[in-house]
Formats: C-alpha cells, structure tokens, sequence
C-alpha cells in the first residue's frame, strides 16, 4: 500500500501546527519521524490516523484520494496508530481491550471469548510476553499496558501501524523484542511511521528519516546517508531567535528563598536544593521521572514528606494549597486546559482567583479593582485582549497563560513554579513567555521551570536538576546544559553504564 | 490604556442578548401569549397571586443555582420540604412559637443539606445518588411520623401562624404579600452573592473546572459542601413558609415534584446544566416562567395531572435549547 500525504495544514487556533507537509509511505517501509516536542509529529499523524480532518492538504491511498473521518475509518483502511499515552480502559480485561469495537462473536450473537482469547494468547507468544488475556488492565504495569497496545496493532491486518514514542514505557529487552517483531512484519509488506526521540533506536530500525521542526519539513532521506550527529543538528536547526538568550546574565542574589530538604513522595525521593532569590532553575525528566508529581508538591498539591523552607519559616507535610500560596509561592500548571483556565469564567474573574483566595478581605468584590488588578497585568504582560468581560476562552493559549501568570502576580507570589508553561503555544508567544520569565527574575523572583524542551531550559534556565526514576541524578549550572548531557542523564545513561561496566 | 475596552458592535450586542440574556426574550414571550390568553393576567391579583405560588419553590432555586452552577444536582428539595414542614409543625404546636420553629425549620435544613455536602464532598458520592438516597430517606421518615395523617396547625397557632404566607403589607396603596417580599429580598442578596462574592466566584470557579480552582486555592470540597448546605437552609425557610401557606401538611404529598419544578426554574434561567455558568436573575424569572406556564395551561383547561409532563418538556427544551446556544459560540 502506498500513502501520500499532500500539503498537509492542521491549525489550532493562531497555532499552526502542521505546516504544508507532504509525507509518503510505501510498503514494508519503516519511517522514523523525528523533532522536538511540540514540533507537529502527533498532529501529522493523527490527521492521517483520523482523529481529526486537516484543514487543508489531500491523502492518497494507492493513488486514490480518500477521506479518513474518524479512527474506526482509519483501522478499516490498515491504519493503526498506537497513541503515546495509554488509551487501554482500565476495568476492562485485556482481550476485551484488544478486540473492543472489533468484537469476534458466536453464530448466536454472544461473544466468542474462547476464540479471542486464543487469538491473544498467539499474538502474545509471538511478541514473547507473558501477559494473562484475562487480567483486568488496571493490575498490569505501564509496560505491560504498552505492550497490550501493541498486540491491538499486531492482531489484526493491517497495512501501516504508527507508533508514538513506543518506548518509553519500556525496558530495553522488550524494546528490542518489538523491533524484531518490526522487522518480520516489514517483510510481510507491513510498514512503519515511528516517532521518537531515542537517536540509537531510530538509527536501528528504521530505513527513512523525516524530520519535522515548527510544523515544517526540514529534510528527509535515508538514515544510511546520515549519523546521529547530523540528524540532531536537522531536529533542532539553528534558532536564530536563540542568541537573544545566549548571554543571558545571571540575576540571581544570596538570599536564599526556598529550601528543600528530604523531600519524597509518591514517585520522587529525596530532593534537596536551594533556590535562591532572582534565580530560575529548571527542573526536566523523562515522563515518569517524578517531575508532575514534584511540581505538584512543591506547590501544596500531592502529598510529600521532608521539609520546605520559605524564606525561613517551614511548611509541612500535610500543609494545603492555601497555605504554600500564603507563604508566596505560586504555579502556572501544565496542561492549562485541564488545570488553568476556568472557560466559563471572564478573563476578569481568571486573573483574580488566586487574590480572591490569599489577599482579598471584603465583603463585596469591585468591579473597579478587578478592572485596576486586570489593567496592571495587561500593562506587565501585554495580554492581547479589548474585552476583558468575555470568557478566557476568547483568547489565544499564549494570552490565556499569560492570565494565568497575572493571577500569581496579582497574589504576591514571589516563587513562580512553571509547569510545562509553553505547552500549546505557538512560537511567536513562547518567545515572550521566556522574556517575561527573565524579567520577573530580574526583578527578584525566584523561579522554577518544569519542562522537558531543551531549547525552553537552554533559554531561560541557570541551573538544571535532571530527574532519573524519581532521584537527582544531576544537577547542571549553565554552561553544562545542552541537548546531550539532558538527554544522557534523563534517560540514566550514567547509571547504567556504571551497572554494565 | 483608558481606550482599551471596545465597545460592542450592534450585530455584538444583539448575538450577546441571545447567548447571555436569551431568558429575558422568553419572558417577554411568554407574557404576551399570558395577556393574550388571559386579559386578566396583568391584573395585580393575578400577578401577587404567581409571586405567592413561586415563592416556596423559587426560593429554593436560588440555592439549586448555586449547586448547578458548581457542577452538582440535588434532588432531594422535595422530600427536605416535606419533612421540615410536617416537624415544624410538631415543633410548633408543642412550643406555640413561630419563632422556635423557624429556627428549628433553619436548622434541619442546615442539617440534611450538609449530609447532603458531605456525602459528596467526603464521600466521593455522585450528587445525584447521595439526593435520591437522602430523598428516599426523608420521605419515609415523615410517612412514618405522619402514620398516614397529615400535620396540621392547632388551633391556638392558627391565627398567628396563617399569616406568615398570607399576611402582607401595603405600599402606595399596592398590597404585598410577605411570601413575594422574601422571594424577592431573597433573590437580591443571592444575587450580589453570586456576582459579588468571593463565595460566588468560588462557585462558578468549581464548576467550571474543579481542578483549575484547586490549583488556585480554591477549596473545592469546602464549596462543595455549602452549596448543598445553603439549598438546606433555602429548603428550611420554603418548608417554614409552605407549613404556614398549606396548614396541613400531607406527609405524602407535601412538596412533591419540587424538584423537577426547581430544577426546570434554573434551567429555563440560562444556568448552564454542567456548572460554572449562570446568573440569579436568570433563576428568578425561570421560576416565574414556571409559574405562568401553569397558570396559562390552567386557563386553557389543562388537566393538573400533566404538570409533570411539562415540567419535564419544559427542561428538556431549556437544555437542549442551551446545548445548541453552546455549540453555535
């Protein structure tokens, strides 16, 4: 089978996502589709997956043009993509997972489980994992759920299956098990479009390079006529943006702000630092490394245990929300949508919600205050808006996350946690985001970043603590920080090599 | 920076008065068909007489506003009025004062409402299922008190009590029943606490996005259980004042369906059903609405027994009608 992909646009909001792409698939083809996060790839992908139509752009299919609607379209079509972030149901059982809308039933319309079952059991043995088709999916572990994905591709015909970052969740045995699976499939004509970022595995599996960067191609071709070196620079291109940020000066003071001292919870263990006043540090890891979950607890929203010193007066495990932003610390949160924004909510009321909470002691709200605290940050932040009345929603991401920054502002909060901030956002405003992180350090803010993108940590960042397994594993000053020394030690390539030497 | 608001355009004003004030243009509709189908209806007997009805259920719409508008639902109002009135009544003939009933009237909504709070908040329990178990609950724990007789007002209460629901008082010559003085006071101060409250921003913020208001600061379970908690009190004062309107309250059928008609006040009130939406004013002509609709239908000789039937209508209209407002935005 052979897909093409023609002038492909995808737009979210002022984001364009997806810019003019055109992409071609033949048989027993494997793709590795590589670029920074944020740079198109799933968006690419889950337009030919059909998890949404493009907004401009044509898909052929065997030189017929074809309109994928929706992902049940796509599986009749032999086009399967095996998401990044797990989308098994949890109560279910494994094979009901595995055939669920593709249910194989008895002549008498009852659900033939023996027959599913059986067919798991093959796909597992052929896959050479142990996995009960009868275990309710909750009880397994992360990579035996992504491996459970994978056998929903693999059990059934089909003639492209699109794997996003399969490999995270797995242990470098299973990885090279999968792959070995691959290359069978591969000579049955079965191809493959794998997004990842891991340079060793893309350069062992995969035959063709495309690289993607802000929605655009960039290059693609062969692996063999590249090496790792070349492909990086491709992937990260030469920001001209970037020497703006080069000599960033260090604004950081002696007075320490924050102190954290044995600091554990769920998934992260014993974290010790200081922050210190005017200074930004980042803080990144893989996904699964603890960071959400720190973040969280630095802020007063997961339980965590050890100490956290503010400017000298100690919080304690057990301490609420409440009590982290009186003592001044505030979080922009990742994933806005989901932890930001109120939508039903006027910008307005968006901006005030966290001054309603610490400092606001009347009875009645003026709308003449909340117009006065609304102005100041539209003056500090330069939010884009001439009708403050409406709904949060009637603004772009980069302006929502802008209100979401006035509303620490407007609280007082003098240590700002960004969590994941630039997430959405289009190029353009992440650039002004970075600004207003230095300037708010300059002006004496303490400042954390959680992220995973180089390019935001190598921006904005003095200091950068990597988390491996919910541990430190290194703590970087400035100069250290770039894409291979973030990428060796999140992914724990110190630890390991200590281990195997 | 002063020059930074727009003004609204007039195709602005005119799609903002469909999406935001589209209750205002039902009540205007609805009172020409009332006029034109009853030359009465702007008599002011007539319209004291539907202030008087909408009073024991309007007043507890204000407290449902508040509970949709932070994303939960209680169904429970109808039995919470039933059994506060039918004890109310036994507190009051015991005591032979008002005044110790109503307190004891506020205090037992104040009760059940919190249960109510706490079952979900604490609990974790889907507010519909903790209100239709403290519903059940209620209704039969009145039943049983009641054994079958209703709850009336002794005799040496009578004269006194009565006037709580009919008394009224005069201005410029217009009479003004007390139950439409509470529901109006009532509906102000719901108002200004909604739209000018922490405690309204905090609601709103709730149901709009209880992780967005936990992150912050909002505490989401603490608003959570007032909102339940107030709707008790709300059903406390309409159980006092539905005591003193009836004078025999049936345990069986006291307060019944008041439910569906408050939840349809708030409904047809613009509030949106998923929270974080809405506005008091909304609730106070959607519980008016109610009202004329059923006054209309009375006049043209429509059975009682298919109020039901078009409380039912009525909400799934408003909903649906806010559902394609929603998606045309």
């Amino acid at each position: 089978m052979l897909i093409e992909m023609k002038g492909i646009v995808k737009d979210f909001g002022p984001v364009r996502a997806v810019d003019h792409i055109d992409f071609t698939v033949d048989s027993g083809e494997i793709i590795g589709l590589l670029g920074e996060n944020g740079a198109g790839k799933t968006t690419l992908m889950n337009v030919l997956a059909g998890t949404f139509p493009p907004d401009e752009g044509e898909i052929f299919i065997d030189k017929n043009k074809v309109h994928i609607s929706n992902a049940l379209h796509a599986m009749r079509m032999g086009i399967r993509f095996i998401h990044q972030e797990i989308s098994l149901c949890n109560d279910l059982r494994v094979f009901e997972n595995i055939f669920l809308s593709e249910e194989i039933l008895r002549k008498n319309g009852l659900l033939d489980k023996k027959e599913m079952i059986s067919r798991c059991l093959k796909v597992f043995e052929r896959m050479q994992v142990h996995i009960d088709p009868n275990a309710i999916v909750a009880t397994l572990q992360p990579a035996e759920r992504q491996l459970v994905e994978i056998a929903r591709a693999l059990l059934f015909k089909c003639d492209l299956i699109i794997m996003d970052e399969p490999s995270t969740a797995l242990a470098t045995k299973e990885i090279h098990r999968l792959f070995d699976i691959m290359r069978q499939l591969k000579t049955e004509g079965v191809s493959f479009i794998y997004i990842s970022h891991k340079m060793p595995e893309l350069f062992e599996i995969c035959d063709i390079y495309y690289i993607m960067r802000d929605g655009k191609l960039v290059a693609h071709g062969k692996f063999a006529d590249i090496d790792e070196q070349q492909a990086t620079e491709l992937m990260i291109g030469r920001h001209l943006a970037d020497e703006e940020f080069l000599n960033k000066p260090y604004y950081g003071k002696d007075e320490v702000v924050l102190s954290v001292k044995n600091f554990s919870g769920q998934s992260f263990f014993d974290i010790n630092f200081d922050l210190h006043k005017g200074e930004i540090l980042a803080i990144t890891g893989l996904q699964g490394s603890g960071r959400d979950l720190l973040a969280d607890a630095l802020f007063g929203a997961e339980a965590y245990t050890g100490s956290l010193e503010v400017k000298n007066s100690a919080l304690k495990p057990g301490s609420t929300i409440i009590d982290h932003m009186k003592n001044g610390i505030g979080m922009v949160p990742r994933s806005r949508k989901e932890r930001g924004i109120h939508n039903d909510l006027s910008i307005y009321d968006n901006i005030s919600m966290a001054f309603f909470n610490t400092k606001f002691r009347r009875i009645l709200i003026d709308n003449r205050r909340e117009r006065e605290r609304f102005l100041r940050e539209q003056k500090a932040l330069s939010i884009k808006t001439d009708q403050p009345k409406n709904p949060i929603t009637s603004l772009s991401g980069g302006n929502q996350q802008k209100v979401i920054l006035g509303r620490w502002l407007e609280a007082d909060a003098d240590i700002l946690l960004f969590d994941n901030p630039t997430q959405g956002i289009d190029v353009g405003t992440k650039f002004e985001i970075y600004r207003l992180i230095i300037d708010l350090a300059k002006k004496g803010k303490a400042i954390i970043v959680f992220s995973s993108e180089f390019p935001e940590i190598h921006k904005v960042a003095d200091a950068c603590i990597v988390l491996y397994k919910g541990r430190v594993n290194a703590r970087l000053n400035r100069e250290e920080i770039t894409e291979m020394s973030l990428m060796y030690y999140s992914t724990g390539a110190n630890l390991e090599a200590v281990k195997n030497g | 920076m002063v020059s930074v608001f727009k003004k609204y355009s007039f195709k602005d004003l005119i799609k903002k008065l469909f999406a935001e004030y589209s209750y205002w243009l039902s009540f205007i509709l609805l009172l020409v068909l009332a006029v034109s189908v009853n030359t009465n209806f702007l008599r002011w007997s007539n319209i004291i007489n539907i202030f008087v009805q909408t009073a024991t259920t309007g007043i507890i719409a204000l407290g449902m506003s508040m509970v949709i508008s932070a994303g939960q639902i209680d169904i429970s109002v109808g039995a919470q009025v039933a059994i506060i009135s039918g004890l109310g009544i036994v507190v009051l003939n015991f005591t032979n004062s008002i005044w110790l009933m109503f307190a004891f009237c506020l205090l037992l909504g104040t009760v059940i409402g919190s249960l109510n709070g706490l079952m979900v908040a604490k609990g974790n329990m889907p507010a519909m299922i903790a209100t239709l178990a403290m519903q059940s609950i209620c209704r039969s724990l009145i039943n049983q008190w009641g054994q079958g007789g209703p709850f009336t007002v002794s005799n040496a209460n009578f004269d006194t009590f009565r006037l709580i629901a009919a008394g009224s008082i005069r201005i410029f010559g217009f009479k003004i029943p007390y139950p439409m003085i509470m529901f109006i006071v009532f509906s102000i101060l719901f108002g200004i606490i909604m739209r000018q409250t922490k405690l309204g921003k905090h609601i709103y913020a709730v149901g709009s996005n209880s992780n967005s208001a936990r992150l912050a600061g909002v505490n989401v379970k603490g608003i959570q259980i007032i909102v339940f908690m107030i709707t008790g009190l709300l059903c406390g004062f309409s159980g006092w004042l539905y005591a003193s309107r009836v004078m025999a309250v049936a345990a069986a059928s006291a307060g019944n369906a008041y439910e569906m008609e408050v939840i349809a006040a708030v409904a047809i009130g613009g509030t949106s059903m998923t929270g974080g939406r809405g506005k008091i004013i909304g609730t106070f002509l959607g519980a008016l609405m109610f009202k004329i609709i059923n006054n209309i239908l009375t006049m043209a000789d429509v059975p009682t027994f298919l109020n039901g039937a078009i409380s039912g209508a009525i909400i799934i209209v408003a909903v649906l009608l806010q559902n394609v407002q929603n998606k045309s935005k």
